[in-house]
């Protein structure tokens, strides 16, 4: 009986619906700029409501697989400038550039649990997830701040070496936007919870602010996207090691 | 006491004793329902007093780095290299377990630190152990790396390379009895193919006061059965003794529920039951005692002679009323001076024990007489017909005394002045070492914690300035490298270390780099990098959000107070002579917060002696109406408080928080020999003009029951068996306190009150 319903509630989904994996392609797949440019403004705060605040520049290409950040303020960090290259099916390329010994140093990108920049964004968070690496659960239909979503939960398989257990996530029914998601500890208990707001501009729907808080450590980080400049035509030659030094005016 | 009310306190007692128990029954049962709401606490914490200025930066760091105290669990194979892959396993997995407990908020090992590496302009911080499961040359590389550094290395690994060091911090406010209990449970679990040493503040301030209250009720329990055999052999009456420990059963219920009944009304902490309040039964089981020891010895000597129980009762109460009502009431002023307590817990301290005196007073006016007169005995008993072993060698010293009394008292004089002497060489001090015997497992640990691992004590200094300035860095190097060339430290650790070790890292782990750096920008860029692959919360224990406070934190091995005050002094006067005067430094911990408390506990100790003994002396003065009178009733106490001391100070015992409580039982009991005494000495006066035989026929009366209640309250002697070594200190000082203070009465104020017993008789009968 059992094994009937399974495969009526299949046909159903399948003819009526779509399911979690088909969800999660169609958002991964929505249409994004070729090029970004923005000043960016991270806001740190702690567990005691103490905050830094940094303000960057930040030029990416290819949904962020070329990226170049410079440190605009505060004056301690003006001048750092961070390069990252993602290589598919090898590690990522990083360095960072220290003004003040005037060297450019490599960072490892093989620790993908490590925070970036001090904020509560592993370099995991940062790069966008393989598909295939995956497996999707629709959860459900839930309102999210008078947005209908699709309620996905998302399980790394082991072959994406995550950090995480599991990613329980709100895409909205109309856009496949990924609206709000939260990731699970390796021991399953929630430890973060990120909410992103959009625009549209050019024809593209675009992130202008993304608020994660960490939940185990009660520090969060919101970072604002503003001057946004799309398909600029930026070329693949910025993306180097001698234009870390290059303060943008 | 003004004869009415001794004549209603008779009639209740005597002509309605039914009624006179059952009250006091009812009475005790309302006082003892309060016991539902009494809490002990078995966390110190709870009893540092908060205006305490070290307790007021100790609780500010806390706010700013988390948690400061610390756990250590050093686990190994004696003899067995560290560096394989099961201990490996087991410490990432003890590790992992333990940083799950709800109360532990950061676990330090091999397995939970970074290593910070650079090379080839590369810079990483990863994690030390990569993983639980290990190949030979991630081992290799794993110790290659703790043996270049020496900051892990001492922290992490034991000097002979056997053992791990687990460091466990809990989150703020944590429970220390809670903690430990959760840490030990997967210790034991996970660890038991090892041995396993613990050591810290938390560990044994969580785990000590349990195991001491424990050792202690067991003890005590021991202490009332040989009590109970003492009273036993002396009075040979069953029923005697049981009544006797009615009274003393009715005080202690009757103290502890209205410790409960206060806490649940006043919601104060003051009434938690804790560590510091665990002598309080004893006290209170001696001056009980004695009360009841007084009353049913009178009772037996009347009855002997009238032969009718109601009529001995009667006289007993007659003769007794007085006595014990100013017993008690000196007693519980002695005891309420304690309010003036710097500490909060001691307040509570003199409140209840106050009311549970009180309360022994009642029944033992009341209660007692009723039931001595309610019981048929048995007049041809030996109890009643014969004076016991105690009462005949009371009758004979006596004579003695009287005969004697210049030698007696030159002799007192002397060995109370040779012994005083030793108070020169009295020792006020901790020493958490000395608590355990040479050998315990606590002991043991605690050594080996000191000997392999970097101690297990730990001090801060809070260090206010711009912490990412060159100059600030190079003096928190500066005040380490001060701390470290103390003979008792074994490390120190700040964010200057983490500096140095990053400035070696980013310059492609060349040592000659491992120094401050020389610019701000130099060292900000460090830790922008750092950022780039480190956890924010990484360095929440060193640095705190703005960069504006630091902390630096050795490890030390077991220190004891008078050192740790030493070392304080000249740590303090190091700063103040070669560190910059724009920096606030600050010290604390829990071992600078510990020394402040014994110097409270210790001052509030002597504070209550001496206002003891004025109070005592003023109301013994008003009662017996002559300043003379109370000067004499403080002659015991005063000899007993420095025979005592004294012998502390000849025989090494330290006065500690734990030793202090013996100053309560000495007044508490040695208050009530001198009143009996001098009560007794008024009464017989005034019955007849023949002096001759005055101060043998008052020892005669009093002095069993002083002896007896003395040798009873030796039972307590059998504290002397406890594994922890103050409190067998405590239980040798109780058996010499009970001789000081009955000796004391029967022998200096008794030789006193014979050569001026023709003055003192004058007077009283003037009065």
């Amino acid at each position: 009986m059992s094994k009937y319903l399974i495969i009526i509630v299949m046909l159903f989904s399948y003819t009526f619906g779509q399911s979690g994996y088909e969800i999660a392609k169609s958002a991964d797949e929505r249409e994004t700029p070729k090029d970004m440019t923005t000043d960016l403004s991270m806001i740190l705060t702690n567990k005691k409501g103490r905050t830094r605040t940094s303000t960057l520049h930040s030029v990416s290409k290819d949904n962020a697989e070329k990226q170049i950040i410079w440190f605009l303020a505060p004056a301690d960090d003006k001048g750092v400038a961070f390069l990252k290259i993602e290589h598919a099916g090898a590690d990522d390329e990083m360095r960072l550039w220290l003004p003040a010994f005037n060297k450019v140093r490599r960072i490892s990108s093989n620790q993908k649990s490590d925070s970036f920049m001090g904020s509560d964004m592993s370099y995991e968070d940062m790069t966008s997830r393989t598909l295939d690496e995956y497996s999707y659960e629709l959860l459900g239909e839930e309102l999210l701040d008078d947005v209908l979503c699709f309620k996905l939960e998302i399980t790394p398989k082991p072959e994406a070496e995550s950090n995480y257990s599991k990613f329980i996530t709100w895409i909205s029914k109309d856009e496949y936007l990924t609206l709000q998601e939260e990731y699970y500890d390796k021991s399953g208990r929630l430890e973060k919870v990120r909410t992103i707001k959009y625009a549209e501009q050019k024809g593209y729907i675009v992130p202008t602010e993304i608020f994660v808080k960490n939940v185990q450590t009660k520090h969060s980080t919101l970072l604002t996207f503003d001057e946004l400049k799309l398909d600029t035509g930026i070329e693949d030659n910025l993306f180097q090691e001698k234009n870390l030094k290059r303060l943008p005016r | 006491m003004s004869s009415k009310l001794k004549n209603w306190s008779i009639r209740q007692s005597l002509d309605h004793p039914v009624r006179t128990i059952l009250l006091s029954i009812i009475f005790t049962a309302i006082f003892a329902f309060g016991i539902k709401w009494l809490v002990i606490e078995d966390d110190m914490m709870k009893i540092l007093p908060q205006d305490m200025e070290t307790v007021q930066t100790w609780n500010t760091i806390k706010d700013e780095f988390g948690s400061t105290d610390i756990m250590f669990i050093a686990f190994g194979k004696p003899g067995e290299s560290v560096y394989n892959e099961n201990i490996f396993r087991t410490l990432w997995d003890v590790s992992n377990a333990i940083e799950l407990l709800p109360n532990v908020y950061e676990v330090m090992s091999i397995t939970t630190v970074n290593r910070i590496d650079g090379d080839d302009g590369f810079m990483e911080v990863s994690n030390l152990q990569p993983n639980r499961e290990l190949s030979a040359e991630e081992i290799a590389s794993i110790r290659k790396y703790i043996e270049e550094n020496e900051n892990i290395a001492s922290r992490f690994v034991s000097e002979n390379g056997d053992f791990f060091n687990i460091v466990v911090k809990p989150i703020p406010n944590a429970k220390t009895d809670v903690f430990s209990e959760q840490v030990l449970g997967i210790t034991e679990e996970l660890l038991s193919d090892y041995t396993v040493h613990y050591g810290g503040q938390i560990y044994l301030m969580g785990t000590m006061p349990a195991i001491l209250t424990g050792d202690v009720a067991r003890l005590m329990r021991v202490g009332v059965i040989v009590m109970a055999i003492i009273l036993l052999l002396s009075l040979r009456s069953v029923p005697a003794v049981l009544m006797n420990f009615t009274v003393i059963i009715l005080s202690l219920l009757t103290m502890a529920g209205s410790m409960g009944w206060l806490f649940k009304l006043t919601g104060s902490d003051k009434f938690l039951f804790s560590l510091m309040n665990t002598s309080m039964p004893m006290v209170l089981l001696t001056i009980a005692n004695s009360d009841g020891v007084h009353v049913i010895t009178k009772f037996f000597k009347k009855v002997r002679i009238t032969k009718d129980a109601r009529e001995a009762a009667k006289i007993t109460m007659e003769s007794l009323l007085l006595p014990i009502f100013l017993t008690s009431i000196t007693t519980i002023s002695a005891f309420l001076t304690m309010i003036f307590s710097p500490l909060q817990q001691l307040v509570g301290y003199g409140i209840s024990i106050a009311i549970g005196i009180a309360w022994a007073w009642i029944l033992s006016s009341l209660m007692l007489p009723a039931m001595l007169s309610l019981r048929k005995w048995k007049m041809d008993s030996k109890a009643i017909k014969k004076a016991g072993v105690f009462e005949r060698f009371i009758d004979a010293v006596g004579s003695r005394i009287m005969r004697y009394h210049k030698i007696v008292l030159a002799s007192a004089l002397i060995v109370v002045g040779i012994v005083a002497f030793g108070i020169k060489k009295l020792n006020i001090e901790v020493n958490i070492m000395t608590f355990f015997q040479k050998g315990s497992e606590i002991r043991n640990s605690l050594e080996f914690l000191d000997e392999e691992m970097s101690g297990t004590m730990d001090m801060q200094f809070r260090i206010e300035g711009d912490i990412k300035d060159p100059e600030t860095l190079k003096q928190m190097e500066i005040i380490q490298e001060f701390l470290e060339s103390h003979e008792k430290v074994a490390a120190s650790i700040s964010i200057a270390d983490i500096i140095k070790m990053m400035h070696k890292a980013v310059e492609n782990n060349d040592p000659n780099y491992e120094f401050i750096p020389e610019t701000r920008g130099k060292v900000n860029n460090l830790f922008t990098l750092y950022s780039m692959s480190g956890d924010p919360e990484d360095f929440e224990s060193l640095v705190d959000y703005d960069y504006e406070t630091g902390l630096v934190t050795t490890l030390m091995s077991t220190i004891s107070t008078t050192e740790i005050a030493h070392f304080v002094n000249e740590t303090e006067d190091f700063i103040d002579k070669n560190i910059d005067e724009d920096l606030s430094i600050s010290t604390t911990g829990i071992l600078v917060v510990f020394r402040d408390l014994t110097d409270k506990i210790v001052e509030s100790s002597f504070i209550s002696i001496f206002s003891s003994i004025i109070v005592i002396c003023i109301i013994a003065s008003i009662f017996f109406k002559r300043i003379r009178w109370g000067l004499i009733a403080i002659t015991p106490l005063i000899s007993s408080v420095l025979l005592t001391f004294g012998l502390m100070g000849w025989t090494g015992i330290d006065f500690s928080h734990i030793t202090a409580i013996l100053s309560s039982v000495i007044i508490g009991v040695g208050v009530d020999f001198a009143i009996h005494y001098i009560s007794q000495f008024k009464r017989i006066s005034n019955r007849s003009n023949d002096h001759t035989n005055l101060t043998n026929e008052v020892i005669d009366d009093v002095g069993y029951p002083i002896i007896l209640n003395s040798g009873s309250n030796m039972a307590f002697g059998a504290l002397l068996a406890s594994t922890f070594i103050p409190i067998q200190q405590i239980g040798g000082l109780m058996v010499f306190a009970m001789l000081s203070t009955s000796l004391g009465t029967l022998t200096l104020m008794a030789s006193i009150v014979e050569i001026f017993k023709n003055k003192l008789v004058e007077k009283n009968k003037e009065n």
